[in-house]
């Protein structure tokens, strides 16, 4: 949503052709990233001609402040989406930054992983609107990812196995 | 005006922002290099937000005041002692992340 899909996008931006095809997953609930993702990856497409991407969709995993019980269950309704999903896409690598959508597609990850069948490295990246503390996804996913990155020095304190490489949007 | 799509023509215009704490619109004004008056609304905002907004003010790259103190900032500030806000490094996050993948 918003501001995760800006962020990401910037994140992408010095990225080598290598990294493609480039799988975007966003919320059925969102109306505005795909027109963004759409406008950077055909400006992508100027200096790679190859890129390819694709765009799907899952149900929005938790409203802003909805209750941890009702979350949970969002979220597992969100994982019968998201889970044959990754299952099709079996990505070698998962980049994430916060919105609730991240963690039902990071937990099918997690799942293919341990069921043998795709490893994938997951790398979250949490806001550079995240100074003093971790947003609910950066919390759950701090344990759960490869490496995760932030971008304010009291976070690195505070988090000591993150990766701090300052401001990177 | 109510919901524009983008406020990056105003933006380029202004000699000054005023704005809420929200990070979307602290980072696109200062990204554009505007001196920006930062108005936080503790009561409207969770906690969350106005860290990004205390940040940038400890910082020095934006001025902060609440609403009953917005005149009184108009009037007494002093925009030469913002600091300008470098922009962020995408850069080195592709080289960790070509590391990490193992291009290199």
């Amino acid at each position: 949503t918003g501001g995760h899909t800006t962020e990401i996008l910037r994140l992408l931006s010095c990225l080598s052709e290598s990294y493609s095809p480039i799988h975007y997953i966003f919320a059925d609930s969102d109306k505005m990233s795909e027109a963004k993702i759409r406008a950077f990856e055909q400006k992508r497409a100027e200096t790679f001609s190859n890129s390819k991407f694709t765009l799907d969709r899952i149900p929005r995993s938790r409203e802003v402040r909805q209750s941890w019980t009702s979350s949970v269950v969002t979220t597992l309704y969100s994982m019968l989406y998201s889970l044959p999903l990754t299952y099709k896409l079996k990505p070698d690598l998962i980049l994430c930054n916060g919105p609730g959508t991240c963690v039902p597609v990071c937990v099918s990850a997690l799942l293919l992983g341990l069921l043998g069948i795709k490893r994938a490295i997951i790398v979250y990246v949490e806001s550079i609107c995240r100074v003093e503390t971790l947003s609910l996804s950066g919390k759950i996913l701090y344990y759960f990812s490869d490496y995760f990155i932030v971008q304010w020095p009291e976070l690195k304190e505070k988090y000591p196995k993150s990766v701090y490489l300052g401001r990177i949007v | 005006f109510r919901f524009k799509d983008s406020l990056a023509e105003d933006l380029r215009r202004a000699d000054l922002v005023i704005s809420h704490a929200g990070a979307g619109s602290c980072l696109e004004t200062l990204e554009k290099g505007k001196p920006l008056v930062v108005v936080i609304n503790e009561k409207l905002m969770n906690n969350h937000q106005l860290e990004l907004a205390k940040q940038l003010h400890r910082d020095g790259h934006v001025l902060c005041c609440n609403c009953s103190t917005l005149v009184e900032t108009l009037q007494s500030m002093d925009l030469s002692t913002l600091k300008p806000f470098p922009p962020g490094q995408p850069e080195k996050f592709a080289l960790f992340l070509d590391k990490v993948v193992g291009f290199q």
